[in-house]
C-alpha cells in the first residue's frame, strides 16, 4: 500500500498557550488539487506553513512522499510556495526572480536563464522577463511568483492565498490560469483561501476548518450539498438553515413554519437542517407541496446569468433562493410581494451538531 | 485653527529666525575662511586663499588628516557590521533579554563624551591600548553602532516578512538568503549606515582628544588651536571638514529617504 | 506571521554577539571599569589600583566641587528652559502649518548641523560675539554697544542653543505632528482662545514628547564642555571643564571619575524622574 503525498499524523501546533492546529489528521493524495478553507485565524495558514518548513509541529509527525518532515529545514524540502504578499524579491528582475531557486541549487548560468524564460513564456509573460518586479501589473507579478515558484518542478506546489490581492475579473482570469496549469502539470497543489468561491472552482477537495480543527473534508459538492455541521453550513453562505423541534408527526415546527425532511427524527429533538438556496422553487400561487412558506421578497443580486433572491418569512427567518433568470420569467419580483417558496423533503439535509 | 495673517507672517519670520540661528555659524565660517582679517567683523576685508594655504602647508593638519580618514573609515566599517547585525537580530528574532539587548545596542549616544572618553581612557590603558590608533577607533565604532542600527533597522521594517522565508522556501540555506536576499535588500541603508557613520567619526573630538595620544585627529587639531588663539586657520580646516560631513550626510539622507518616498507597492 | 521566536542557532548568535561582545567590552566594560578606578590611589603620577574612599572624601567635601556642581545643574536647567521656550513656536510651525513635503525638507536641514562639527560653529560663535565682532559691529552702527557677550553667561547659553536646537525642534515638531488635529481644531470651535487652545490641549497631548525633547537637551548641555569653555570662559568651570582638567593635569583619573559618576547619577535621576512623569498623567 503506499502512502499519500503528504500525511498529517496527530499535529499539533501551539504558539505560546494558542493552540493554532488541533490534533490534525489529514492526507493529501498525489495530484490532486487541494484547498484548505476557513475563517481567519483557523489555523489554515499554519498548516500550509508546516508543511514548507516555517512552523514546526509541537507534536505529531508530517511526512512528504513518505519521509518524516519534521526538523526537515525549510530549504531542504522541496515545498515552493506562492506567497499572500508575492513575496518577489523587489531588487531583482522578472527574470531573476524566476531563477533563484535554481541558482539556489547550483545550476550554471546560461541553463538558468533559459530554464526561467521557457516558464515566463509559458505563463504567457516572456516579454517582461528583464523587467523591474515592482514596475508589473498585480497580474504579471502573481505569474512571476508562479513561475518561480514552479521552475523547480517540484511535485507538490503550495498557495497561500494568492488572489486575495487581485481585483474580481483577474481573479476569475488567475483561477483559469491555476486549474489548466495544475491539469497539465499533474503535480499537487495545496491552496489556502478564506474565499468560499476560489475553492470551490478550482479544488477537488475542500477542506473546512474552523479553531484549528477540521469541521468537514469532502468535494465542493459535497460541503455545499451535506454540510457537516453548522458551523460548514454557515461558512458556505449559499443554504438556508431552518432549526425547530420534531413534533408527534415527524415534521419540525419552525418559525417559518412545520417543514418535512425525508428522515425519521425522535420526537421532541432540537434539530437544524439545511436546504441548497438553489433547490428552492418560487411560485405566485400557493403550490400543492408538503413545505410551503410564505414569504416576502427583500432584496435580489445578479452575478451573471444567476439570481438570488432575498426573502423574509413570518417569524423574520430570512431565506435565500439562487436561480437562473429565465427561470423566473413571469414571476412579478418588487420588493415586499409575497411569493411562495417550497422545497422537496428530499431536498433538506439534516446537520449533525 | 484659523490665524490672522500678522500671526502666520510672524510664525514664518520666527521659524526663519530659528533657521539662520542654526545655520549662521555654519555659513559665517565659510565666509570668514575667505576674509582677510585675523578678527572678522562687518565691513568684511578682501577675499583671500590665505588661511587655507597656511592650514595645508602645515604637515600636522596633514598627518591628522590621514589619521582621521583612517578612524572614520575603520569605525564606519565595524560599526555598520555590528550595527547591521543587531538591527537584524532585533528584526528577526524574541529572546529572553531582548530589552536590555536594545537598551545596550541604543544607551551610548546618552552618556556625555567626556565621560566616556575618560572611562574609554582609563580602560584601554589596563590593556596598554590608550594613545594609540586603534584606541580611537574601537572607541569611535561604540559611539557608531546605535546610528548605524538605527538606520539599517529603518529599512529592515519596511521589508516584506516574508521575504526571507519566500528564499529559505526556494532552497536556500539561511547563510544564503542573508547573502541573497537581506543584504541586497538593505544595500541603501548599509551605504547610508557608511555615510553617518563616517561623519560622526570624522567630526567626533572629545573622546578622541582624549585617547588619542599624539596620533591627532583634524577635530583634535582644532580643539587645540582654538584652545591657543583665534586662528582663521579653523576657519578654513573647518570648511573642509563641514563639506566632507555634509556631503556624507547628504548622501545618507538621500539614499534613506528615497526609499522611504518610494516603498515597494506589495 | 512575521519569524519571531527564540532560536539560539548558531546562525541567530552569529548576529547576535557581536553588538554584545563590543559594546559590553568597549561601553560597559569602561564605564564599569571607571567606578572601580574611583576608588584607585594615584602615586608619582602613576595609578594603583587600590579600595580607598579618598577621592569620593576629597571630592565631596570640597566647596568647589559643589560650585560647580550646582552652576553645572543651573545652566543645564536654563538651557532646557530656554531651548523648549525659543524651539517650540518654530515646531509649532512646522508641525501644523506646513505642508508633508516642507516638514520633510525642514527635518532635512535640522539633521544637518548635528553631523557637523561643533567645534568649528563654537568658533565661528566666538568671532561673530567678540567685542569687534559682527554683531557688535552692527550695533555701533545704530550707535549702541559694543556689548561683552564672550565668556559670560550669555555665551554658554548661544553654545548650548547651537548644541540642543535642531534636536529640540525635530523632536518637539514630530511629538506635536503626531497629535489629533481634531481635537485641536474641537477646542477651537469650542470658543478656546489660540493660546488658551495650545496651552490646555495642545501642550498636554503632545507631554510626552516635549519632556523627552527637554530631557535631551539637559543631557547634551550637562555633559557639554565646549560651549561653558570657549564662549563662557570657563571660570568657574562646569563639572565637564573639572573632569578635563582633573584628568588632563595631574594625572587625577580617579578624582575625574568620581565628578564622572556624580554626573551620570544625576543625569539618570532627571531623566527617569522626567520620563516617568512624562508617562504618568497619560494613562
Amino acid at each position: 500500500m503506499t502512502e499519500p503525498l503528504v500525511v498529517f499524523e496527530n499535529v499539533v501546533k501551539r504558539f505560546g498557550n494558542f493552540e493554532a492546529v488541533k490534533q490534525l489528521n489529514l492526507n493529501v493524495h498525489e495530484g490532486e488539487f487541494l484547498a484548505l478553507m476557513g475563517p481567519s485565524g483557523c489555523g489554515k495558514t499554519t498548516t500550509l506553513r508546516m508543511l514548507a518548513g516555517l512552523e514546526e509541529p509541537s507534536e505529531g509527525d508530517i511526512r512528504l512522499a513518505g519521509k518524516s518532515l519534521v526538523g526537515v529545514k525549510p530549504h531542504e524540502r522541496d515545498t515552493p510556495m506562492v506567497w499572500q504578499s508575492l513575496a518577489l524579491f523587489p531588487f531583482l528582475n522578472a527574470r531573476e526572480n524566476v531563477e533563484f531557486g535554481l541558482k539556489m541549487r547550483g545550476m550554471d548560468g546560461v541553463e538558468r536563464k533559459r530554464k526561467a524564460f521557457e516558464w515566463l513564456e509559458r505563463l504567457g509573460i516572456g516579454e517582461f522577463s528583464e523587467r523591474d518586479v515592482n514596475s508589473l501589473s498585480g497580474g504579471q507579478r502573481q505569474r512571476v511568483a508562479l513561475a518561480r515558484a514552479l521552475v523547480t518542478e517540484p511535485g507538490i506546489l503550495l498557495l497561500d492565498e494568492p488572489l486575495s490581492a487581485l481585483d474580481a475579473n483577474l481573479v476569475i482570469r488567475m483561477q483559469a490560469v491555476l486549474t489548466k496549469l495544475q491539469r497539465e502539470l499533474g503535480i499537487t497543489f495545496v491552496y489556502v483561501t478564506h474565499s468560499q468561491s476560489e475553492a470551490f472552482a478550482m479544488a477537488d477537495r475542500v477542506v473546512i476548518m474552523s479553531k484549528g480543527e477540521i469541521s468537514q473534508i469532502g468535494t465542493p459538492r459535497d460541503i455545499y450539498r451535506t454540510p457537516a455541521n453548522r458551523f460548514v453550513a454557515e461558512f458556505v453562505g449559499r443554504n438556508n438553515i431552518f432549526s425547530g423541534r420534531v413534533n408527534k408527526r415527524g415534521a419540525i415546527d419552525t418559525e417559518a413554519g412545520t417543514l418535512h425532511v425525508d428522515r425519521k427524527l425522535p420526537v421532541g429533538d432540537f434539530v437544524s437542517f439545511v436546504v441548497a438556496a438553489d433547490l428552492v422553487a418560487i411560485s405566485l400561487s400557493k403550490p400543492k407541496e408538503r413545505n410551503v412558506i410564505a414569504a416576502h421578497l427583500i432584496s435580489e443580486e445578479f452575478v451573471g446569468s444567476m439570481v438570488t433572491l432575498f426573502f423574509e418569512a413570518t417569524g423574520g427567518t430570512e431565506i435565500k433562493v439562487q436561480a437562473q433568470e429565465r427561470a423566473l420569467e413571469g414571476i412579478l419580483r418588487t420588493p415586499g410581494q409575497l411569493l411562495y417558496l417550497s422545497f422537496n423533503a428530499s431536498s433538506s439535509h439534516v446537520l449533525k451538531y | 485653527m484659523k490665524d490672522d495673517i500678522t500671526t502666520r507672517w510672524l510664525l514664518r519670520i520666527y521659524t526663519a529666525v530659528i533657521f539662520i540661528f542654526i545655520f549662521a555659524p555654519i555659513l559665517a565660517s565659510f565666509v570668514f575662511s575667505f576674509n582677510s582679517d585675523r578678527f572678522p567683523t562687518i565691513p568684511l576685508g578682501s577675499f583671500t586663499w590665505h588661511w587655507y594655504v597656511t592650514a595645508f602647508s602645515d604637515s600636522d593638519v596633514w598627518s591628522a588628516a590621514e589619521v582621521s580618514i583612517l578612524v572614520a573609515l575603520s569605525s564606519a566599517l565595524l560599526a555598520t557590521a555590528i550595527g547591521f547585525s543587531a538591527a537584524y537580530t532585533d528584526h528577526r528574532y524574541d529572546f529572553f533579554g531582548k530589552k536590555a539587548f536594545l537598551v545596550l545596542a541604543l544607551l551610548p549616544p546618552t552618556i556625555p563624551l567626556v565621560i566616556f572618553a575618560l572611562a574609554t581612557l582609563g580602560w584601554l590603558s589596563i590593556f596598554g591600548a590608550s594613545g594609540k590608533v586603534v584606541s580611537i577607533i574601537i572607541a569611535h565604532t561604540v559611539l557608531c553602532v546605535p546610528f548605524a542600527m538605527a538606520v539599517i533597522r529603518l529599512r529592515l521594517n519596511q521589508m516584506d516578512p516574508n521575504l526571507e522565508p519566500a528564499a529559505w522556501n526556494l532552497g536556500a540555506t539561511e547563510w544564503m538568503a542573508m547573502k541573497s536576499v537581506v543584504v541586497p535588500f538593505t544595500l541603501p541603508s548599509i551605504v547610508a549606515a557608511l555615510c553617518l557613520t563616517a561623519a560622526v567619526s570624522f567630526d567626533e573630538f572629545a573622546v578622541a582628544w582624549f585617547v588619542s595620544g599624539l596620533n591627532k585627529t583634524v577635530p583634535v587639531i582644532i580643539l587645540e588651536i582654538l584652545t591657543g588663539n583665534i586662528d582663521p586657520q579653523i576657519n578654513a580646516i573647518g570648511s573642509v571638514v563641514f563639506v566632507v560631513s555634509i556631503s556624507l550626510v547628504v548622501i545618507a539622507q538621500v539614499l534613506v529617504m528615497g526609499r522611504i518616498k518610494k516603498p515597494e507597492t506589495v | 506571521m512575521s519569524e519571531h521566536r527564540s532560536d539560539n542557532s548558531a546562525y541567530a548568535l552569529a548576529w547576535r554577539l557581536p553588538m554584545i561582545l563590543w559594546q559590553g567590552l568597549f561601553f560597559i566594560g569602561p564605564l564599569i571599569f571607571m567606578i572601580a578606578m574611583s576608588f584607585f590611589l594615584v602615586k608619582n603620577y602613576r595609578m594603583e589600583p587600590a579600595l580607598q574612599v579618598g577621592n569620593w572624601t576629597k571630592t565631596l567635601s570640597r566647596g568647589f566641587f559643589w560650585d560647580s556642581y550646582f552652576l553645572t545643574l543651573w545652566l543645564a536647567g536654563l538651557a532646557v528652559i530656554i531651548t523648549t521656550c525659543v524651539a517650540f513656536p518654530a515646531s509649532c510651525f512646522l508641525a501644523f502649518r506646513v505642508s508633508d513635503l516642507a516638514r520633510r525638507w525642514a527635518i532635512f536641514f535640522l539633521i544637518i548641523p548635528f553631523f557637523t562639527s561643533y567645534l568649528v560653529r563654537i568658533f565661528a560663535w566666538q568671532v561673530i560675539l567678540a567685542q569687534q565682532g559682527v554683531i557688535n559691529a552692527g550695533f555701533s552702527l545704530f550707535g549702541i554697544g559694543p556689548y561683552t557677550m564672550l565668556n559670560t553667561k550669555f555665551g554658554t547659553m548661544i553654545g548650548y542653543l547651537t548644541l540642543c536646537l535642531p534636536l529640540a525642534v525635530i523632536l518637539q515638531t514630530f511629538s506635536l505632528a503626531n497629535i489629533d488635529k481634531r481635537l485641536v481644531e474641537a477646542a477651537h470651535n469650542l470658543g478656546c482662545g489660540r493660546l488658551r487652545t495650545i496651552f490646555t490641549v495642545v501642550v498636554p497631548l503632545a507631554k510626552t514628547g516635549l519632556i523627552v525633547a527637554a530631557v535631551f537637551c539637559f543631557i547634551l548641555s550637562f555633559g557639554d564642555f565646549v560651549a561653558p569653555y570657549y564662549l563662557g570662559g570657563s571660570k568657574p568651570p562646569t563639572l565637564s571643564i573639572m573632569i578635563i582638567d582633573t584628568s588632563k593635569s595631574g594625572q587625577q583619573w580617579p578624582r575625574a571619575a568620581v565628578v564622572a559618576i556624580m554626573m551620570i547619577v544625576t543625569m539618570l535621576v532627571v531623566a527617569l524622574t522626567a520620563i516617568g512623569y512624562a508617562y504618568r498623567k497619560r494613562r
